[in-house]
């Protein structure tokens, strides 16, 4: 008789925002305190003031080499030590605009020293040759549900053998290039966000973070079921009002929790009818559960967000306390959306989703192994 | 306990679609591929997501289908126009520079869902990691595509494709009457690597493959 596979874990998890590691960043949010600063929004180039939370210290312009990778290079310290990037143990790189603030800076600078951290392959190796990692590296972009793909292409590398563990890094750091885009779009104003609450027009914030999962056969005190995707593919920047296609990435994670009790930590960002629609949807999907977003704090870390959050929901879980949804004023939009901190200990999981743009959705149910 | 193993994974493949655009202009790709899109809908798209949209097109990813999209530099000519914009920068640009927004260009503008979508850039590993990719999804029936096109400016400091073209395969696991191939990795000993563009020739030109594409992998390409 075969022996069943061991199930596959999380065995390390950290993370790095303007406030810390997981476990500063927790207990900041606890405290209620807010990471965005008004900041020009194309740095020395001045620009509108707009709500970033930027690593302290860390101006908004790039530097050659960046400024943010002493952020990463400290994050990889708390790796597992091993040959990452070799056979049987590959990366995860996931990211939405690092290697941008690269491309603005030679873009108006001239200066060739930003192009080598300039676009997604080149910012990639050179972070690959400084943290001394192999080249079994990947790199995956899908906007802020990417952290969510390197999650699930780490899970099925392991599940099919093609991986004895494996490495999701993820990292975004801003730039007046990022900034500029979603100011662009006017979502990125001088108001600050305040996720899941009803007032006159929607606001985000954006922020520096950058995570890591370590996920291996049989070793670590988390697991992640109920992995689940879709992609609408029906608008660039919005999703179908009907709630639909985050209903249909709903499903896993609905079917993985059934008959346990969970909270949800959702994505948040500080725009109205993402906002209401998450609330609507998740609502129907775990009646009671209560939702909670800390992008109103950290800001939206893009693509890293999904595994920057999971860290701090891991920690919140250990700690026996959430971090309720930060930002304000308005009233809720409804009433499973929590204002306060909360307790963790009566639940068996959290589910954690992401939204990005085109429709893109993506949820896990987090539980205690 | 090491778990890692050396049975190949494989898929069939069902379709083929390869477009090398070579020397053509911008201008000249949009006037050959426009009939394949609805009226005014490609006047935004890039031609890297007209390439690949074309490519969609024929291969038809339907909603449960998994879809694995590959390139490099993405929209490099969206991200120079992009950039260009600054102080007042493009908000259509900035959407349309945004990787994977080939794919988006193409499925958005024909209302196709898909549920498992996975956009992967990456260098000299990318065919590599895109195979991996395809051949782990769960779906029965996998669509791997990608692209490149040629920057201008970024591609001096090379940030960007010297080639312009795009791929899209349909991959299944059952073997159907309709196979034209096969695509697999297996776990072997030794390096190597295989760039996006190397693994386009392949597929255009039919190519039988065996060998190393990463430390530790090798790929088998073959054609009935």
């Amino acid at each position: 008789m075969a022996e069943t596979p061991a199930p596959i874990r999380i065995a390390a998890c950290g993370c790095v925002t303007p406030f810390g590691d997981a476990q500063a960043s927790h207990a900041a949010l606890i405290r209620g305190e807010c990471a965005l600063r008004r900041v020009p929004v194309l740095g020395n180039d001045g620009g509108d003031p707009v709500p970033l939370a930027l690593m302290p210290g860390r101006p908004l312009d790039e530097t050659a080499p960046p400024g943010w990778l002493s952020s990463v290079k400290g994050l990889a310290e708390r790796l597992p030590p091993g040959a990452w990037g070799s056979p049987g143990r590959p990366v995860f790189v996931t990211g939405s605009n690092f290697g941008v603030g690269g491309l603005y800076a030679l873009g108006r600078t001239g200066n060739a020293a930003f192009a080598s951290w300039g676009a997604l392959p080149t910012c990639t190796e050179q972070l690959r040759l400084a943290l001394g990692w192999g080249p079994d590296v990947a790199i995956l972009s899908h906007a802020c549900v990417s952290a969510h793909l390197g999650l699930l292409e780490a899970t099925r590398a392991i599940e099919a053998g093609a991986a004895d563990e494996a490495l999701v890094l993820s990292f975004d750091f801003l730039s007046p290039f990022v900034a500029g885009g979603f100011h662009s779009l006017k979502i990125l104003n001088s108001e600050f966000p305040a996720p899941y609450r009803e007032r006159a027009s929607g606001a985000i914030g954006l922020g520096d973070g950058a995570a890591f999962a370590v996920l291996a056969r049989g070793r670590g005190d988390w697991t992640l079921e109920g992995q689940g995707v879709y992609n609408e593919m029906h608008h660039f920047t919005s999703n179908r009002a009907d709630g639909s296609g985050f209903a249909r990435c709903l499903e896993a994670a609905a079917g993985a929790a059934d008959g346990r009790r969970v909270w949800f930590k959702g994505h948040g960002t500080g725009t109205l009818d993402a906002g209401r629609l998450e609330v609507a949807e998740a609502s129907r999907a775990f009646p009671g559960s209560p939702i909670t977003g800390w992008k109103g704090s950290l800001g939206h870390t893009l693509g890293s967000c999904g595994l920057v959050e999971l860290a701090i929901a891991i920690e919140s879980v250990r700690s026996g306390i959430a971090p309720g949804t930060i930002g304000g004023p308005g009233e809720p939009m409804g009433p499973s959306v929590a204002l306060d901190n909360f307790g963790t200990r009566g639940f068996d999981g959290v589910v954690c989703a992401s939204n990005a743009f085109g429709g893109a959705h993506a949820a896990f149910l987090l539980c205690h192994a | 306990m090491r778990l890692f193993f050396s049975a190949m994974l494989e898929r069939h493949i069902d379709l083929l679609f390869t477009d090398d655009a070579g020397g053509e202009s911008p201008a000249a790709t949009r006037d050959r591929l426009k009939g394949l899109f609805p009226p005014g809908s490609t006047r935004r798209m890039t031609t890297l997501g007209l390439l690949v949209g074309a490519g969609l097109s024929r291969v038809d990813p339907g909603e449960d289908d998994a879809l694995v999209y590959a390139s490099g530099y993405a929209e490099s000519c969206a991200l120079e126009g992009f950039l260009g914009s600054f102080p007042t920068p493009s908000p259509t640009l900035f959407q349309t520079s945004i990787h994977p927004s080939a794919v988006q260009q193409s499925l958005i503008g024909r209302q196709r869902p898909i549920r498992e979508f996975l956009p992967m850039s990456g260098s000299s590993l990318l065919a590599f990691h895109a195979v991996r990719a395809s051949l782990l999804m769960a779906a029965p029936r996998c669509v791997l595509c990608g692209g490149e096109e040629r920057g201008t400016w970024l591609l001096e400091h090379g940030l960007a494709s010297g080639r312009t073209f795009a791929f899209a395969a349909a991959l299944t696991r059952e073997r159907t009457g309709a196979a034209i191939g096969t695509l697999g990795i297996s776990r072997d000993g030794g390096g190597g690597a295989l760039g996006l563009a190397p693994f386009f020739d392949l597929l255009r030109e039919r190519k039988a493959f065996d060998g190393m594409v990463a430390p530790g992998w090798r790929l088998r390409l073959k054609w009935n």
